[in-house]
């Protein structure tokens, strides 16, 4: 997996690229997520548009970051969630947890 | 051990998540050897991370001494895929539904869950003190 990030209209995007399944992928989306949180940056997009798939450990990181974020008066939201995706969220019921929007557009907006 | 090992249709890794990797590259190429496609490829590797994952952490303690196997076969229009570990046995059934709404915010304990969802079939064999294997038989 590799990880690139950017600002947009002072929402943190991360954008996640390939397969997350465990192991140093897996470190850094965590250690990016809480880096984020650490200078403040709350309010937190993560763009699954180049994720293959990703397994529960994955899974784990985004609930992670998504607590660790309310419980600092922050969120995070998902965009351009793909069909792997989609159906592991549906599977886990983890969609009802997860704003998720059909673009970062839509997604920064909805803030 | 200290790199992945390949025979055949096995590969074996030392328990750590950096071979997780070598896992899924050897698992891709064997799965389209097969000729199964690009979506059932990803439903088998999600599952078969899973298990490794587990058998990492949970069977052999992330104790790089003690190794992973994973077996892969084609057998009846079934894909079907062995992962043993060399620890001390895991039950399965000490797992709770992580889709009982006590449970949806926890951030470990969908594995196996997501693997018996996307798979036809999961069995486990434990072997109290010789390990656990777990085999994932998916209908082509």
């Amino acid at each position: 997996m590799k990880l690139n990030h950017y600002e947009k209209d002072g929402i943190a995007i991360l954008e996640p690229k390939g397969k997350i399944m465990g192991g140093p992928d897996a470190t850094l989306l965590h250690d990016q997520l809480h880096e984020f949180i650490e200078k403040g940056k709350k309010k937190v997009v993560v763009d699954m548009a180049q994720v293959e798939w990703m397994n529960s450990t994955g899974l784990g990181i985004l609930i992670s970051g998504l607590t660790t974020l309310r419980n600092n008066q922050g969120e995070l939201k998902l965009a351009n969630v793909t069909g792997k995706i989609q159906s592991l969220l549906t599977i886990t019921k983890l969609i009802t947890v997860f704003e998720a929007f059909d673009s970062v557009e839509e997604a920064v907006k909805s803030f | 051990m200290k790199k992945p090992t390949i025979v055949g249709n096995t590969i074996s890794i030392p328990s750590s998540q950096d071979f997780l990797v070598d896992v899924d590259s050897f698992l891709e190429g064997k799965l389209r050897g097969f000729g199964v496609d690009d979506s059932m490829v990803a439903d088998i590797a999600i599952s078969v991370t899973e298990i490794v994952n587990n058998a990492i952490v949970h069977g052999n303690k992330s104790d790089p001494g003690k190794a992973v196997t994973i077996e892969v076969s084609k057998d009846n229009g079934a894909v079907l895929i062995t992962i043993s570990d060399e620890g001390n046995g895991f039950d399965p059934g000490s797992v709770q539904s992580p889709i009982d709404e006590n449970n949806l915010m926890r951030e470990v304990g969908r594995g196996i869950f997501i693997v018996r969802s996307l798979m036809d079939d999961v069995v486990f064999e434990i072997r109290r003190g010789k390990g656990t294997s777990v085999t994932i038989t998916k209908k082509l």
